[in-house]
């Protein structure tokens, strides 16, 4: 979402915007500096899709039997990628790269919240620091789940029938987003304030989420077409594309040009003024 | 920024606009030349004695095949003269346009009609679509001096001014009549069966079509009115048995068009295109064709065999004995060449209809040569389909016939001259779609232009904000490359919620952005795009429309008068707050109570209108009762009681804004006026979608748009009301009951703007709305003008780009041209009119002095 535009928005309006980005949210993440998590943190979503195209015949078939089946197996992946490669919700700033070491500290130093220390030396510590947010994840994607749902509903999903198909979906789509967010985040207000606005900078977490919802909102652009395909049913669609989306949201936002960067409107400086008044 | 350059530049986009619309329609509508006056036979037509003497033509509105043929049919008695070989039963193919008018026109002169006869269907004017003056099988009844007599459709009457000796006709102003405008034609049938001065009896039945419109095919009134119009078969065929003077009578039942699932027509769908056809008399027993009765019900409608409607008038007039018509396409129906005993007679028949095929034929090719000297060289590349298939087949015919002799002409020749008639019949149907490529890429050039000036105005207004501007180039490139795929055409419906809510989420993005919101109320502002968003989520379900899931269950037509409380409440508590919203936008100094009695005035109208229109919504509830206390007063007075009220509210809100400063007040007294209004226009499932606009509208008030944001709302929710209210690309969604409002003779301006309103109720309030919320906006300069005109041109330009590329595609007159018909009443009348002039231009003149 953020792009070039935004660049030169900014720099037409006199930077402004940096106004805008509130003191105590947390920092863009990054996959954890191991080799074997980086490796992974690009198999992850490609494993995914190959998952989601494998199974592609079966959930055309009978989606809510397929999806109900298959919400453990992503479960479990969702898991291990995020144990994995990302920083749980507790972990000190050093464990993200060296190379936004300096500002993570400084920003995180106000963070109100999950906050735990962690000596690094007692395994049953860190095997802690890890399990507790990956639990803390899930009971928050199960969370995520009937809210999703019902956004779903509101987006144009059938209300008074499919009513399986559609939480089965927010399911499976809480999961690629609210897990991870869960995982790394924890219950930190201010982070899922952002989240609600639209407002955290881009990173691998916040890519996968705003691009899970995005691609399931560009899913729903082949249903009326009158090919007459089984594939066409409601969920199918939405779910596949909410899977490539997310697919594309977390290789893209790690790169350069996008991470970091938030979605910004350039008429901010009418925001200003109504600052300088107030 | 140099305002008037701009101005200028959009107002001359705006003249392009209708320009290039208007070269565009000449070159996409065909003109097909007619042959003027009436057939006569040649001196060297053999005389063939004529089987029938009179006919009885029984149009029953509607009568899709298998209402006649099927299993479920309650047409039994004709479905036993069936099984005793007494009737020829076929299934009449309908072109699309499937309403009535155009249908009438090729049963009657055979010819293919034109697709602008849709438009004339429905602006059903007296002059332009009579065809008084082209030659039909009626006109050669008439012109031999025999008498015609017709009961029934009026349209009849319209078609045929003066032709009629005797005649009742029937208007369907309320399409919940299922019984009176039946009887009205029943009650005739005894007295003119007894009658021997005629020689052709018309009857057009409309009950079974109004039962279609309002509870479908399958509606428990179909299987009585089936009965019904059995008992009228059984009626008139046994008196053809019966009467010496009807022995030698024809009598034919059709339909002129089917319908579809949901009951309604237009389209092109199997079973719009599919109605009955079957020819009655005891003289087909001798032809021993006993076919199986009833029939299992297929879903393609074909049953029996499948004929063309225009193969009606040729027939006709070959068993009557006339002179085929001139303009006529249809093809001898062979089942009937057996009712002659010589194989001259039969073969003379055939050449007659090959013969006047062959003079359309030269006439709309008048460059193409049937002289057999000419073509014999060229027909030997063996063409069997076009004009040079039908050169060959001449030729052929030429060629047999020199050959044999007289006793077995008719077995070799005969099945050439079918041969040709067939190609003929195919070349010229195909050429009523005869473009003029040249004007259509002059039409898409001046439009193209004319998006073209506006665009750096559009580039300056969206430069202020890059998203917005990107969320503006997603709208206008996905709808214009929506415009190429039929099922996007006929489902527009969907982009328009699809981007709708895409639309809101932004505004939810802004409005957390928002410093004020974010510091005071930030609950508050999830809370109001949560309602714009569920509000946006109930309207999309009022009305199923398009083609897809056009069936499925909504509010207006399954929830609410399945609940008629519910929906009787809504509509009151609409009422009220069009009285508060009235109340309140009136000065103190006024005495405000005076106006409360319009909005009750414009309630009692209402329903006193469900009581005629759809009666079933009342049931019997207190309204009912207070419906038949208020019947003394006629509809047309009613109607005309709140128009005059609303109109003496404009001049109030006219006065106020001239007397002084009172410009926002003057407007909110236009936007109540006027909602009152589109209520007065709109079905009484609908009125509850008024008070889900004002909700709306109570959320966008307060969110401070910017003028882009703004006219980009209304934008959207214009188009998205469009569909919400239940209308479509189809030419079958028009909605025509709120069309004869306070009408009480027929005019064609006044009809025409009260269905155009009743049509764009949504569109209409919001485009009212938008200029309220501009009035509360901060930033004064943005001129929407500029911004609807690209949006407007590039539409446009997109459907007549999609109607170029693809008009050779099957879909081309049933998809593409019904979508085009659309893009032009929301360009000019939706845009300009409306848009420019009314949302625009009033409020632009107001602050000139």
């Amino acid at each position: 979402m953020a792009s070039h535009s935004h660049v030169s928005s900014i720099n037409q309006a006199g930077s402004p915007s940096q106004a805008f980005v509130e003191k105590s949210s947390a920092p863009p993440i990054n996959i954890l500096p191991s080799k074997l998590a980086q490796a992974y943190s690009y198999a992850h979503p490609i494993l995914l899709l190959t998952l989601c195209a494998a199974r592609f015949e079966a959930l055309v078939a009978d989606p809510v039997q397929e999806l109900l089946a298959d919400l453990p197996w992503l479960a479990l992946l969702q898991l291990f990628y995020v144990l994995l490669c990302l920083p749980p919700a507790a972990s000190p700033s050093a464990d993200s790269s060296p190379a936004s070491d300096a500002k993570a500290a400084r920003s995180r130093s106000g963070k109100p919240g999950y906050r735990r220390k962690n000596s690094g030396k007692n395994v049953w510590a860190a095997v802690w620091a890890k399990l507790m947010p990956a639990c803390l994840s899930l009971g928050l994607t199960f969370l995520a789940t009937p809210i999703i749902a019902a956004l779903l509903v509101m987006f144009g999903a059938p209300l008074t029938t499919h009513n399986y198909e559609t939480v089965l979906c927010a399911a499976h789509m809480a999961l690629l987003s609210a897990s991870q967010l869960a995982y790394v985040h924890g219950v930190d207000g201010s982070v899922w304030k952002e989240v609600w606005g639209i407002a955290r900078p881009a990173d691998t977490v916040w890519g996968s989420a705003l691009g899970t919802g995005l691609g399931a909102w560009f899913g729903a652009i082949p249903i009326p077409l009158d090919w007459d395909r089984p594939w066409q049913a409601f969920p199918i669609t939405i779910l596949v594309g909410a899977y490539i989306g997310y697919a594309l949201g977390t290789l893209l936002s790690r790169t350069p040009l996008l991470y970091g960067k938030r979605i910004q409107f350039s008429s901010e400086s009418e925001e200003e003024d109504e600052k300088k008044t107030n | 920024m140099a305002i008037f350059p701009g101005r200028w530049v959009t107002i001359l986009a705006n003249l392009l606009v209708p320009v290039g619309i208007l070269t565009f329609s000449t070159g996409f509508f065909p003109y097909k030349p007619l042959l003027p006056g009436l057939a006569i036979f040649d001196e060297s037509d053999a005389d063939v004695s004529p089987v029938f003497d009179k006919v009885i033509f029984m149009v029953v509105d509607a009568l899709r095949s298998d209402f006649v043929y099927a299993n479920e049919s309650g047409f039994l008695f004709t479905q036993s003269l069936i099984r005793a070989g007494a009737v020829l039963p076929f299934t009449a193919h309908a072109g699309s346009p499937t309403v009535t008018m155009p249908r009438l026109k090729a049963m009657t002169t055979g010819s293919v009609p034109s697709f602008l006869d849709v438009i004339l269907n429905i602006a059903e004017s007296d002059t332009t679509s009579t065809l008084a003056y082209q030659d039909t099988w009626l006109a050669q009844l008439k012109a031999r001096g025999d008498r015609l007599v017709m009961y029934g459709d009026d349209t009849w009457l319209k078609l045929f001014p003066g032709m009629f000796e005797r005649s009742d006709g029937t208007t369907s102003f309320f399409v919940s009549d299922f019984v009176e405008v039946d009887q009205n034609v029943t009650r005739h049938i005894p007295t003119e069966l007894a009658e021997s001065d005629w020689s052709a009896l018309v009857m057009h039945y409309l009950g079974l079509d109004h039962i279609g419109h309002k509870a479908g095919p399958r509606s428990p009134f179909m299987p009585s009115k089936q009965q019904e119009m059995d008992a009228v078969v059984k009626a008139i065929y046994t008196a053809m048995q019966q009467e010496p003077h009807l022995q030698s009578t024809l009598f034919v039942l059709c339909g002129d068009h089917g319908m579809n699932d949901a009951g309604n027509h237009g389209g092109s769908s199997a079973g719009e295109t599919s109605p009955a056809l079957l020819f009655v008399s005891p003289k087909f027993e001798v032809l021993g064709n006993t076919l199986e009765s009833p029939v299992e019900a297929s879903d393609d409608f074909q049953y029996y065999r499948s004929v063309e409607q225009a193969d009606i008038t040729p027939t006709l007039a070959g068993l009557l004995g006339l002179p085929i018509p001139l303009n006529s396409l249809g093809v001898f129906i062979p089942e009937f060449l057996n009712m002659w005993d010589s194989g001259s007679h039969k073969l003379d028949i055939l050449h007659r209809n090959a013969q006047q095929l062959l003079n359309t034929v030269k006439a709309t090719f008048p460059g193409v040569s049937f002289d057999p000297e000419d073509i014999a060289s060229s027909c030997s590349s063996g063409a069997v389909s076009g004009i040079e298939g039908a050169q060959c087949a001449w030729f052929q015919i030429h060629q047999l016939s020199r050959k044999t002799s007289a006793e077995d002409a008719f077995a070799i020749v005969g099945p050439a001259f079918q041969r040709f008639s067939q190609i003929a019949q195919d070349v010229m149907s195909s050429t009523a779609s005869d473009y003029n490529v040249s004007r259509l890429g002059l039409g898409l050039l001046i439009t193209g232009i004319a998006a073209l000036i506006v665009f750096p105005a559009v580039c300056q207004e969206c430069a202020q904000s890059t998203y917005t501007g990107g969320f503006l180039a997603l709208l206008v490139v996905g709808y214009g490359s929506m415009m190429f795929a039929s099922s996007y055409v006929e489902e527009e419906q969907q982009f328009w919620y699809w981007i709708c809510s895409g639309w809101i989420f932004y505004l939810h993005i802004k409005m957390t952005r928002s410093r004020r919101t974010r510091r005071s109320a930030f609950n508050w502002s999830s809370i109001a795009t949560l309602g714009l968003i569920m509000s946006q989520r109930i309207l999309r379900r009022w009305n199923q429309t398009g083609q897809k899931f056009t069936a499925e269950p909504d509010i207006a037509r399954n929830f609410l008068p399945s609940h008629p409380l519910f929906l009787w409440v809504l509509v009151i508590l609409t009422y009220v707050d069009s009285g508060r919203g009235l109340f309140l936008s009136l000065p103190t100094a006024f005495p405000r109570v005076v106006v409360l009695v319009l909005p009750a005035l414009a309630f009692m109208f209402k329903i006193n209108f469900v009581a005629n229109d759809s009666p079933e919504l009342l049931a019997d509830s207190v309204l009912s009762w207070l419906e038949k206390s208020l019947k003394i007063v006629p509809l047309v007075s009613q109607a005309r009681l709140v128009f005059g009220g609303i109109v003496c509210c404009i001049v109030l809100a006219i006065a106020m804004s001239s007397r002084s400063k009172t410009a926002p007040a003057s407007n909110k007294l236009v936007h109540e006026a006027l909602n009152l209004f589109l209520m007065t226009q709109s079905r009484a499932t609908n009125i509850p979608v008024f008070l889900v606009f004002r909700i709306q509208a109570l959320i966008l008030i307060p969110m401070d748009l910017t003028g882009l944001e703004v006219t980009i709302v209304t934008l959207m929710m214009q188009y998205m009301t469009f569909f919400a209210f239940g209308g479509s690309n189809a030419i079958s969604s028009v909605d025509l009951s709120s069309a004869y409002n306070g009408v009480g003779s027929y005019s064609v301006v006044m009809v025409g703007i009260l269905t155009f309103v009743s049509n764009w109720a949504g569109p209409i309030w919001w485009v009212s709305m938008g200029h309220l919320l501009r009035s509360h906006e901060a930033v004064g300069s943005h001129n929407p003008a500029a911004l609807l005109t690209f949006h407007t041109a590039m539409s446009l330009v997109s459907v007549m780009a999609a109607c170029t590329a693809l008009r050779t595609h099957l879909f081309i007159w049933t998809v593409f041209s019904p979508k085009y018909l659309y893009s032009i009443a929301w360009a000019t009348a939706n845009h300009v009119l409306v848009n420019l002039l009314g949302g625009v231009g009033l409020p632009a003149l107001r602050k000139r002095p």
